[in-house]
C-alpha cells in the first residue's frame, strides 16, 4: 500500500487535486482510499455527496472519508479519563481530575489523535493500493508529521531517567535486600518495570511509523499557485519537511495560466529551481479551469503517472 | 506562568548533578534520596506538558499514568511541601 499526503496553503487547491489524484488513480483500476483531515472538509463537495468518518464507496474502487479531529480528540480525552479516573479513584488529595481536564486544552492532542487516525488507516485498510491524505492546515500538517521525531527524542530522555531510576532501586535492593514503599514491591528491573515497558513501546509504534512515513511507499505533494503569497508558505513548507526527512515527490503549481507564464516560471525556479537539494522533485502544472474559478475531480492534466 | 517554567528548567539541571553525585556515592541513604529525586523530575518532566512548559507529547504522560501510582504518590508527597515548583503547578492548573 501507497500513501499521498496532499499539503499546501488552504485555498491553493489541494483537495482537488487530491481529488483528481484518487479519481485518475481509480481509473487505472487501483483501489483507492481518499480521506480528508482537514477540519474545513471539501473533499465531499468536490465530489458531490455527504461523506462521515465512516468510508464510503463513491465508485467501483474508489472510496472517500472525511475524518472529525475534533472528535477523535475528544473520544481520546474522554476514554483516557476514564481509565485513570479508575485507577486513581483513592487519590483524592491529589486532584487528578484537573490535570485530566487540562489534557483538553494542551498542545498536541490534536496532532496526536490526527497522527493515530492515520496511523490506523496505514494498519487497518491493507485491501487498498492507495490512501489518500487531504491535510488540514500547514502549521497543523507540519506538527503531525513531526511528531514521531519529536516523541522518540523524548522517549529516548525519559528512557535514560528512567533506568537511572530502575539502577538506583537495584543498588538499594542488593544492598537491604528488598525495596518496597509501604509494603509495595517496586520493580528494578527493565523487563518488570511497566512504565519503562510503556516507554519501550511508544517507542517501537512510533519507530515503525517513522520508517513508514520515510519510506518509498510514502509521498508527499506540495501543491502551490504561481503567485507570491503562496510561494513564501511554500518554501518554509518545502524547508520543514525536508528537516524532517520526508518524501516530498512532486511540486505541483495549481491554477496555472498562460497569460501568467513568466510570474509562474519564476515562481517554480525559486521553489525548486535555486536549491541543489530540491531537484528530484517533479514539477507538474495544472491549469486554471473554468471562468467561475470552480474545478472538479476530473482534470486533463494526467497526474497519476508518476505515483503509479 | 514563567517563575514555574524557571523553577522545571532548575530542576532539570539540578537532574545532572544529582546524577553526578549519584554515582560517586555508596550510601543506600544517598541512593535513595536519589532515586525519589530522579523520580520527582521523571513525573515533573510528563506533568509539565500539561501546563505548556516544553516538555514531551501530553500523550506520552497519558500513556504512562496509569503504572505511575508510585511516583504520584512521591510527587503528592513533594507537592505538601511549601515551595515546591509542583504545588505551584497544580496552584496553576487550578484556575480557570
Ligand atoms: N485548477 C483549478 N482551476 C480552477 N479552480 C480551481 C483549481 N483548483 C482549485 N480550484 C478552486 O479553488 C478553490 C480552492 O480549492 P480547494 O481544492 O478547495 O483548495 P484547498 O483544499 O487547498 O483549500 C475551490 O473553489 C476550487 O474549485
Ligand atoms: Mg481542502
Amino acid at each position: 500500500m501507497k500513501t499521498i499526503f496532499f499539503t499546501g496553503k488552504g485555498g491553493v487547491g489541494k483537495s482537488t487535486i487530491a481529488s483528481a489524484v484518487a479519481w485518475q488513480l481509480a481509473g487505472s483500476g487501483k483501489k483507492v482510499l481518499a480521506v480528508s483531515f482537514d477540519p474545513a472538509h471539501n473533499l465531499g463537495d468536490i465530489f458531490g455527496v455527504q461523506l462521515s468518518d465512516r468510508k464510503k464507496r463513491f465508485e467501483d474502487t474508489l472510496y472517500l472519508e472525511e475524518v472529525d479531529l475534533n472528535k477523535a480528540s475528544e473520544r481520546y480525552i474522554r476514554e483516557n479519563i476514564a481509565l485513570l479516573e479508575d485507577v486513581y479513584s483513592y487519590l483524592k488529595p491529589f486532584n487528578m481530575e484537573r490535570y485530566f481536564q487540562v489534557l483538553k486544552y494542551s498542545p498536541g492532542i490534536e496532532e496526536y489523535a490526527s497522527l493515530t487516525a492515520m496511523e490506523e488507516l496505514i494498519r487497518g485498510e491493507k485491501e487498498f493500493d492507495y490512501l489518500i491524505f487531504d491535510t488540514p492546515p500547514t502549521g497543523l500538517t507540519l506538527r503531525i508529521l513531526a511528531l514521531p521525531y519529536v516523541t522518540l527524542s523524548w522517549i529516548e530522555r525519559l528512557k535514560r531517567i528512567r533506568s537511572s531510576i530502575l539502577e538506583k532501586r537495584y543498588t538499594i535492593h542488593n544492598i537491604n535486600g528488598h525495596f518496597s514503599e509501604k509494603g509495595v514491591k517496586l520493580a528494578y528491573n527493565e523487563d518488570e518495570d511497566m512504565v519503562m515497558k510503556k516507554l519501550k513501546s511508544i517507542e517501537e509504534r512510533f519507530i515503525e511509523l517513522q520508517k513508514f512515513l520515510k519510506s518509498e511507499n510514502n509521498s508527499i505533494v506540495v501543491v502551490f499557485n504561481p503567485d507570491f503569497l503562496s510561494l513564501r508558505e511554500s518554501e518554509r513548507l518545502i524547508d520543514s519537511l525536508d528537516e524532517l526527512g520526508m518524501p516530498i515527490r512532486a511540486a505541483i503549481d495549481n491554477k496555472y495560466e498562460e497569460s501568467l507564464s513568466e510570474l509562474a516560471e519564476e515562481i517554480e525556479g525559486k521553489l525548486l529551481g535555486g536549491k541543489g537539494k530540491n531537484h528530484e522533485i517533479e514539477l507538474l502544472r495544472v491549469s486554471k479551469q473554468g471562468r467561475t474559478g470552480e474545478a472538479t475531480y476530473e482534470l486533463d492534466e494526467n497526474l497519476a503517472s508518476i505515483f503509479l | 506562568m514563567l517563575e514555574i517554567v524557571k523553577r522545571v528548567f532548575e530542576i532539570i539541571k539540578n537532574f545532572f548533578s544529582v546524577m553526578d553525585r549519584a554515582h560517586r556515592s555508596r550510601v543506600t541513604e544517598l541512593t535513595a534520596y536519589e532515586e525519589r529525586e530522579l523520580e520527582n523530575i521523571f513525573v515533573l518532566l510528563l506533568l509539565g506538558s500539561l501546563a505548556g512548559i516544553p516538555s514531551p507529547p501530553a500523550f506520552i504522560a497519558v500513556e504512562l499514568f496509569p503504572y505511575m501510582e508510585h511516583e504520584l504518590k512521591v510527587l503528592e508527597a513533594r507537592s505538601k511541601e511549601a515551595s515546591d515548583a509542583l504545588s505551584e503547578l497544580a496552584g496553576l492548573l487550578d484556575m480557570d
